[in-house]
């Protein structure tokens, strides 16, 4: 067994393997960007060693700096995670090539089921059912275009190389093909680097089932059971659970022997997963979709159900062990469910976030996959998984209730999250009866409208910035800022705004010792707060007789609410001065980033005359594009985006100017 | 330090009915106070909203920090005068907090007949900046009026302490370092120009605030130029091309972040010359002061049990108690700050006075500012008194407290009558700040003896004279006396005509003490110095 090993990733999944490392006694190596230097992977690991800027195509995604890495602290293997380098194959060759031992397939197992064209060419070759679709490599757009119309409609857009979402686009009438072609490719190529595309038949009501295999060097190919993951928002997994549910015996069967037999083809060694579309009116209707050669994001799963541990088999495989168990060791106990905790704003249409963890507390009766602690920044350089929780029980129904508990417990302020859509969807009836497909999210609308923080969030967040105002021990007399006024009630007054949607105004009167809170144009209602356990900013807020707990931290000029697993940012509108002007300032004419991210496409350029939604640039954060479009007719005036650069949520990009007169 | 021990019963029926009876005269006043708050008539309020500017309360609450409280100033001015046009006098002044510092603010209310100046309005702008100027308090003045109240002018503008007193105010306080500092949010025309044009620094709204000695009408019936308000005079001209001002902003908000900005500038104030330590609150809560007061005026009652609901801890260190016992004298803080008090506990013999002049020349030589719970019918009567010199013994009290020079603050909790009020710091002494409870009465004597008097010197003109006074003629000439004194008397009567700062909620009493206190601070203190104190 190898006594030092390089995990080649960052977050959760370094985090993780590391602990099967440190339980094996073998040292760990963390790499780490310019961004990462006081990530979690980095304190975790027993040595770390920096790679390169944030930028990940110069740090996490170079090959020769990683291998280098690797030489430097003598590390003998190198345990990619997943994404990055996990599924390149030129990684695995160079690993080869320096005398490194890859935690992986072989460089050309990779290169055959990595690449999704050639993939499906194979399985297909072994009489097994795949997707309709066109692929080939080095396909233009006008033989896309002329092939789609034998793929049928709708169908998927996907790149060829890589995974995880990027680059896919669904196409319901030919019109569309040529714009998503173009903007796919473009995606595909800041992404994978490579440009290729292929075309699918899209199963409109599809479940995504998908089987874990794991190969030895000895040609032993098990498989350890199934996983649904059927619950995505565009094609992002959210919620994955073992063993997938409401599958027939024979269907099951089936899938778990064609996984098996797909492994064996190409002499897989190590853990893959084998993925399955599967029709969810007539699950007997399923195709093979792809082979992904890594540990997967929801591999905890499996691991509940069948106690294995998956990294573990990884490790003895490269070492060059025989598989310890066989396919009768393979017992499925009970169920597990996973949740994804993204940074991504489940109250705003998932909008990418970042900032500061103000306040990150999760609960110690479930597993929790995290990779960040309280305090880190969150960027929008990598992938947003925050961390994920992943619940097992006897039941099904059990594992999905702690779950929800779990979820409820979860505290985590500062970085706008998707919790509050978790705990909807593990609620939902139709997720409870495990009536499964991958446009479940879609369809219940969840994310589309926000849902707004309530009386004892709110009043709570009053109480404390109000209580907030005097000092412990006031110096004078004025110092006590309650709003004293002669012959009134001593009154402050508070607008808080949550997105561009929400806005409350409220008022705090105090008489003696009874507070009153007036909110909007409603009746005041007594209320109160005192603190409580466990923490400094865990309060129990009173309104009406009727106590909630609600977390509240002031953070500059915003309160950072949690309450029952949901998360608000109410920012402060100060009383009367502030709002008018700054709001005067921010100017029609402007036109501003929706979200940070990078900027891809500059269309226009000063002097271009515009009409109103005209695309000006396009904004790239995470797995969406923005165009930021002219907010009504008019002149460019300037144009601050450049193509590469980085801009901040809110920066001004370009400014339309009024349409230009004959006077 | 010894601490008061309450002998009141919160139980009891009195407590109950004295209660019952401070909280109606209470809720009468905030009643008052709300209604006055609303400023101008309807119509005027909407109008101005409408132009997209802040109500005048608004305004301070904009510009004051996030819930700093606003000492305000005579807020029933003009009460029952002009035909109770001009609510509040049409300006709303008053202490606040801004960057952390406490400032005078002077606010024109142009919802109350075009924020022009009343006799009263006058008074009460006087008023505000001899508080900024006594207590070294920099003067905003938020600028929005159309100047002297025409109709009313020979009260508004000639005298010694009319219109022009505001600018000759703002010349000696900018001359003394206290900043002078105005937002124009409104007309400034006329003499009114000038409150812009003295202040060291200020602010003026574009297309709404404007300043000009004639306005357009003038401008053209005297040369035949037509010209608009905003050419003549508004922000522009005079940010860009007058030099008037000296910041031009966009709207009201924009212009009071401004003022704020200037604020952020000023050096910084000064600190008490006196111990100021952390407080901590009464043993006995400052409500009960509603059941402590009688609700029949000429009942006694002990002033320890007010003070105990006054100062911190109820702490008090009585100085001699033994003696003089009418006046009750002693050390004690109050929110902090180590303060003299002066209360009255009875009528005022020579003892008392002497023991009253004693300790307000202690607090002067300590530089412990004085705090005056007033409760007097005045000095005793009498050919014995006079005898024994109560004349010359209550001058020294007189004395005492018009020359000590460390700040001092009056309460009226009851009666301010004859030259009790004198020697207990009443309006003519010049206390830094001065309020009256909802059950006070101030007049020369009170209604029931000035009817006597009055009575006796006519029966005594009648008799010489020969002439007959039916018994019924008195009585009817007595009821009209008594009617008379009642109505003068009446506090509300006192804060219309600025004889006070206010009234106050005796709940209120330690607060506001904290806030005017500190205030004071700001002020350094004047050399000690006495004049002939008759032996």
């Amino acid at each position: 067994m190898f006594t030092k090993v390089l995990v080649a990733n960052r977050g959760e999944i370094a985090v993780r393997i590391m602990r099967t490392l440190r339980e094996m006694n073998i040292s760990s190596v963390a790499v780490f960007s310019e961004a990462d230097r006081n990530a979690e992977h980095v304190a975790v690991a027993d040595e770390s060693i920096l790679i390169g800027p944030a930028d990940a195509a110069r740090s996490y995604l170079d090959i020769s700096r990683v291998i280098k890495a690797a030489q430097q602290t003598g590390a003998q293997a190198i345990h990619p995670g997943y994404g990055f380098l996990s599924e390149n194959a030129d990684f695995a060759a160079a690993c080869e090539a320096a005398g490194i031992v890859f935690v992986g397939p072989s460089a050309q197992t990779i290169a055959s089921m990595g690449d999704k064209i050639e993939a499906k060419r194979a399985v297909m070759a072994l009489g097994l059912p795949v997707v309709p679709g066109f692929s080939e490599a080095g396909a233009d757009d006008a033989l896309l275009i002329e092939e789609a119309k034998n793929v049928g409609l709708p169908l998927i857009i996907k790149p060829s190389a890589g995974g995880g979402g990027k680059g896919m686009r669904v196409v319901y009438s030919h019109n569309e093909l040529p714009a998503a072609l173009a903007s796919a490719r473009r995606e595909a190529m800041s992404s994978f680097g490579d440009d290729s595309l292929l075309l699918e038949r899209f199963i409109e009501t599809a479940r995504h089932i998908e089987v874990q295999v794991i190969g030895d060097t000895f040609g032993t190919v098990i498989n350890a059971s199934d996983r649904d993951c059927s619950l995505q928002r565009r094609h992002q997994k959210v919620v994955e659970e073992a063993p997938a549910p409401n599958l027939p015996d024979n269907v099951r069967a089936s899938m778990l022997d064609a996984a098996v037999e797909i492994a064996r083809s190409v002499n897989y060694s190590g853990v893959g997963t084998v993925e399955f579309v599967v029709d969810a009116l007539n699950p007997a209707d399923h195709f093979f979709l792809e082979m992904n050669t890594r540990l997967q994001v929801e591999h905890p799963v499996t691991e509940m159900v069948t106690g294995l541990d998956l990294v573990e088999l990884q490790l003895r495989i490269a070492a060059g062990e025989p598989l310890p168990i066989t396919q009768s060791d393979v017992q499925v106990t009970g169920h597990a469910v996973e949740v994804r905790v993204y940074a991504e704003d489940g109250n705003h249409n998932f909008m990418p976030s970042s900032g500061r963890l103000v306040q990150y507390s999760v609960p110690d009766n479930v597993r929790v996959d995290s990779g960040v602690r309280q305090d880190d920044v969150i960027g929008t350089n990598y992938d947003p998984l925050l961390f994920k929780v992943i619940a097992h029980a006897d039941t099904r129904t059990e594992a999905f209730i702690r779950m929800d508990t779990a979820l409820q417990n979860c505290v985590v302020l500062g970085v706008a999250n998707n919790i509050s859509v978790l705990r909807a969807l593990v609620q939902d009836s139709q997720v409870r009866s495990a009536d499964l497909n991958t446009g479940l999210i879609e369809s219940l609308g969840l994310g589309q409208s926000p849902v707004h923080p309530g009386q004892h969030e709110i009043i709570g967040a009053a109480l404390v910035l109000t209580n907030s105002l005097t000092p412990k021990h006031p110096g004078t007399a004025w110092e006590i800022a309650d709003g004293w006024r002669v012959g009134q009630h001593a009154e402050t007054s508070w607008t808080l705004t949550s997105g561009p949607d929400f806005s409350t105004h409220m008022s705090v009167t105090s008489e003696g010792s009874s507070i009153w809170a007036t909110v909007d144009d409603g009746e005041p209602v007594r209320c109160s707060i005192m603190p409580r356990p466990p923490g400094k900013d865990c309060y129990s807020v009173v309104v009406n007789e009727l106590a909630k707990a609600v977390t509240l931290v002031i953070d500059d000029n915003r309160v950072l609410v949690g309450a029952a697993g949901s998360s608000w940012e109410l920012n402060l509108l100060a009383a009367g001065i502030h709002d008018d002007f700054t709001s005067g300032e921010r100017s029609l004419d402007h036109v501003r980033s929706p979200m940070p991210g990078t900027v891809v496409v500059v269309e226009v350029k000063v002097g271009d005359s515009v009409t109103k939604g005209t695309v000006l640039a396009v904004v790239e954060a995470m797995k969406m594009e923005y165009s930021l479009t002219a907010p009504h007719d008019g002149i460019v005036i300037a144009i601050s985006a450049q193509v590469g650069n980085s801009v901040a949520k809110d920066a001004i990009l370009a400014e339309v100017g009024p349409q230009k007169t004959n006077s | 330090m010894p601490v008061l021990k309450s002998a009141v019963d919160p139980t009891s029926e009195a407590f109950a009915r004295n209660t019952s009876s401070m909280r109606g005269l209470v809720k009468d006043l905030r009643a008052l106070l709300a209604t006055t708050a609303l400023g101008g008539p309807e119509s005027s309020r909407v109008r101005h909203v409408e132009r997209g500017k802040l109500l005048t309360r608004d305004r301070i609450d904009a510009l004051l920090d996030h819930g700093s409280a606003f000492l305000e100033l005579s807020p029933l001015a003009a009460l029952g005068l002009y035909s109770d046009e001009a609510p509040a006098a049409g300006i709303v002044t008053g202490v606040g907090r801004v960057h952390g510092r406490e400032v005078v603010i002077v606010a024109n209310d142009p919802t109350v007949k075009g924020g022009t100046y009343y006799p009263m309005t006058v008074k009460k702008h006087l008023r505000a900046q001899e508080i900024a100027l006594l207590n070294c308090l920099p003067c905003i003045y938020l600028a929005d009026s159309g100047g002297a109240f025409l109709p009313l002018q020979d009260d508004v503008f000639p005298d010694r302490e009319h219109f022009g007193r505001i600018f000759y105010n703002q010349a000696i306080m900018s001359a003394r370092g206290i900043p002078q500092i105005a937002a124009v949010l409104g007309s400034c025309t006329a003499g009114g120009a000038y409150v812009p044009a003295m202040s060291d620094e200020c602010v003026i709204v574009r297309n709404q605030g404007t300043i000009f000695l004639g306005g357009p009408p003038l401008v053209k019936a005297a040369t035949g130029e037509v010209v608009t308000p905003e050419e003549l005079g508004g922000g522009d001209l005079h940010s860009r091309v007058s030099g008037v001002t000296d910041h031009l902003a966009e709207n009201d908000n924009h212009a009071l972040l401004m003022v704020r900005d200037i604020v952020a500038t000023l050096p910084p104030a000064a600190t008490a010359e006196w111990s100021v330590i952390d407080s901590c609150e009464p043993l006995y809560p400052s409500e009960e002061l509603h059941g402590i007061v009688p609700d029949d005026a000429r009942t006694p009652y002990d002033v320890h049990e007010i003070i105990a609901r006054i100062v911190d801890g109820s702490e008090f260190t009585e100085f001699k108690p033994e003696y003089g016992e009418t006046i009750v004298t002693g050390f004690a803080r109050i929110y902090g700050n180590q303060v003299g008090i002066i209360a009255n506990n009875g009528v005022l013999f020579s003892e008392s006075a002497m023991k009253s002049a004693h300790f307000i020349e202690l607090c002067d030589r300590r530089k412990t500012p004085i705090v005056f719970l007033q409760n007097i019918s005045g000095f005793m009567v009498g050919r014995e008194y006079e005898a024994g010199g109560i004349a010359k013994h209550g001058a020294k009290m007189v004395a005492a407290v018009a020359c000590a020079r460390v700040p001092k603050f009056t309460i009226v909790i009851g009666g301010s009558y004859g030259a009790g009020n004198y020697s207990m710091c009443g309006r003519a002494y010049s206390p830094r700040f001065m309020w009256m409870w909802p059950n006070a009465r101030i007049s020369v004597m009170g209604g029931e003896q000035a009817a006597n008097v009055l009575a006796t010197v006519k029966r005594d003109q009648a008799d010489i004279r020969s002439q007959e006074w039916a018994e019924e003629d008195e009585i009817e000439f007595k009821n009209g006396v008594r009617e008379k004194y009642d109505a003068q008397g009446s506090p509300y009567y006192a804060s219309a005509r600025l004889w006070d700062d206010g009234m106050i909620d005796p709940v209120d009493t330690r607060r506001v003490l904290g806030m005017a206190i500190a205030a004071s601070a700001n002020a350094p203190l004047e050399p000690i110095s006495y004049g002939v104190f008759r032996m």
